[in-house]
């Protein structure tokens, strides 16, 4: 066939009518040979069944889910297909597998943002902690130093109370006429040195006052001793010590004498004696 | 078994797996042509559950004549979609069709689909329509008939009264338009 018998051929319309199914079993032969001797005969009916193709696919109509179950119903091989479906399982394992990957990729990026805010947040810990440190042990030196300010204030207080008394016993027994206040002074011992005694006219108690007397610190080893001068006699009325930070009393009760011309205190070892140490004569004052 | 998973399948897998009688091809081969073979009989019949039934007996006879199929002869779809429209025009002239349309004489029964279809038509047609109606309007009017309601060239002829040549032209230039329009 000649060329240009060839081309007519193609332009006549068979081929499309071949792709159509519109051709008698004879003619759809004819194309069919024509095909095996010529390949543009071939790539014109491929080229024909594309367009066709193209223009059923562009022009799809979806049927009704239902037409699909009724072919594999009638075809009977919907067991089959469940099969299939059965036999999926294996294919699929692997992607829970990849989504479980993902999963923990996740999570280890949140377990890393949790460490970083982690290291953070013990940062902050650790200066806050620090700061917090730093300030107790302010408020400890505070509380020390005020500790001791309120010790020497409770001394203090404590000091003045113990004045107080005595001065409120001093001024009561000045106001009482039954009181008689003996004046003792400075010997050569300790000529600084001064102290009161008082005595009751009427019960011959005989009392001393911590706040009126000024006399020398004793050691360990010494008191003072206080002595009633009874006709030329020294009679002793009992040891005292220097004011004891112990005891509240301002007053300290004698031993009772029923008449004196004189008072004297001596310093004597601890305990007392029974005759005064006349060198050691430290207060003496007439009645 | 696994290569079938897929989607799609390339022409020649399709084939094989066809003609091997595999099961699961036939899903796979549903899920790909079913709305472009329902597209073509859908246009023939417009009668919705004809149609469809039109639709099933064309895919179980792709199922049971697999092994007629020749690939050096065209491709798979030409041979399906000859299946589909053979089926429908059937369809048409059948029976089960004419009691259908309920004491319609076979005189009236062309002129009488013509008028369901102008009357009734899908606006899933319309594309194919508007494509259509950008055609010349004599190169329309045979494309008209030939694949959307179904008639032999023969037939088209006789209806607009034109030489079986100049159909054959006309539905040439027609395609060789589409052709054009979808490179």
């Amino acid at each position: 066939m000649s060329v240009e018998n060839l081309k007519a051929y193609i332009e006549s319309g068979v081929l499309e009518l071949y792709v159509l199914g519109d051709l008698s079993p004879e003619e759809a032969l004819h194309v069919e040979e024509m095909a095996a001797q010529y390949p543009e005969v071939v790539a014109e009916i491929a080229a024909i069944e594309q367009a066709m193709e193209q223009y059923a696919m562009q022009n799809a109509v979806e049927p009704s889910a239902d037409v699909e179950t009724r072919l594999f119903e009638k075809l009977g091989i919907r067991d089959e297909y469940e099969i299939e479906t059965v036999s999926m399982p294996p294919v699929y394992t692997e992607e829970p597998k990849i989504v479980r990957l993902d999963g923990s990729d996740g999570k280890v990026r949140t377990l890393r943002y949790a460490l970083v805010a982690c290291v953070a947040l013990l940062i902050l810990s650790t200066a806050a902690l620090f700061i917090t440190y730093n300030k107790l042990n302010d408020a400890h030196d505070q509380i020390a130093s005020l500790n001791l300010d309120k010790q020497k204030f409770a001394g203090v207080v404590r000091q003045l109370e113990f004045d107080n008394k005595g001065l409120d016993n001093m001024v009561a027994m000045n106001d009482s006429k039954e009181w008689a206040t003996i004046r003792m002074a400075g010997q050569a011992f300790s000529p600084k040195s001064k102290m009161n005694v008082y005595w009751n006219k009427k019960d011959k108690t005989v009392l001393i006052n911590y706040v009126a007397m000024n006399l020398p610190k004793t050691d360990a080893e010494h008191e003072y001793q206080l002595w009633a001068l009874v006709n030329g006699k020294p009679v002793s009325l009992g040891v005292f010590g220097k004011l004891d930070s112990t005891s509240n009393e301002a007053l300290q009760k004698m031993q009772t004498i029923q008449e004196a011309q004189a008072f004297a205190v001596t310093l004597e070892p601890m305990g007392g004696s029974v005759n005064p140490t006349m060198e050691k004569l430290t207060v003496m004052g007439g009645v | 078994m696994t290569a079938l998973k897929k989607l799609t399948l390339t022409e020649p897998e399709l084939v094989l797996a066809l003609q091997s009688k595999d099961p699961a091809v036939l899903k796979t081969l549903y899920s790909m042509y079913s709305s472009a073979l329902y597209g073509v009989i859908s246009r023939i019949i417009t009668h919705t559950e004809l149609a469809e039934d039109v639709l099933q007996e064309t895919f179980v006879k792709i199922w049971q004549s697999a092994t007629h199929y020749d690939n050096t002869k065209g491709r798979l779809f030409t041979w399906m979609m000859n299946i589909a429209r053979n089926l429908s025009i059937d369809k048409l002239r059948s029976k089960d069709f004419k009691n259908s349309l309920k004491n319609q004489d076979i005189e009236n029964n062309v002129s009488f689909v013509d008028e369901q279809n102008k009357v009734t038509f899908n606006p899933d047609v319309m594309g194919v329509k508007q494509l259509v109606e950008n055609l010349k309007p004599d190169l329309q009017s045979v494309l008209n008939l030939v694949y959307y309601k179904g008639y032999t060239h023969v037939e088209a002829a006789e209806k607009l009264d034109l030489p079986l040549g100049t159909v054959k032209t006309r539905i040439r230039l027609a395609i060789i338009e589409l052709r054009r329009s979808f490179n």
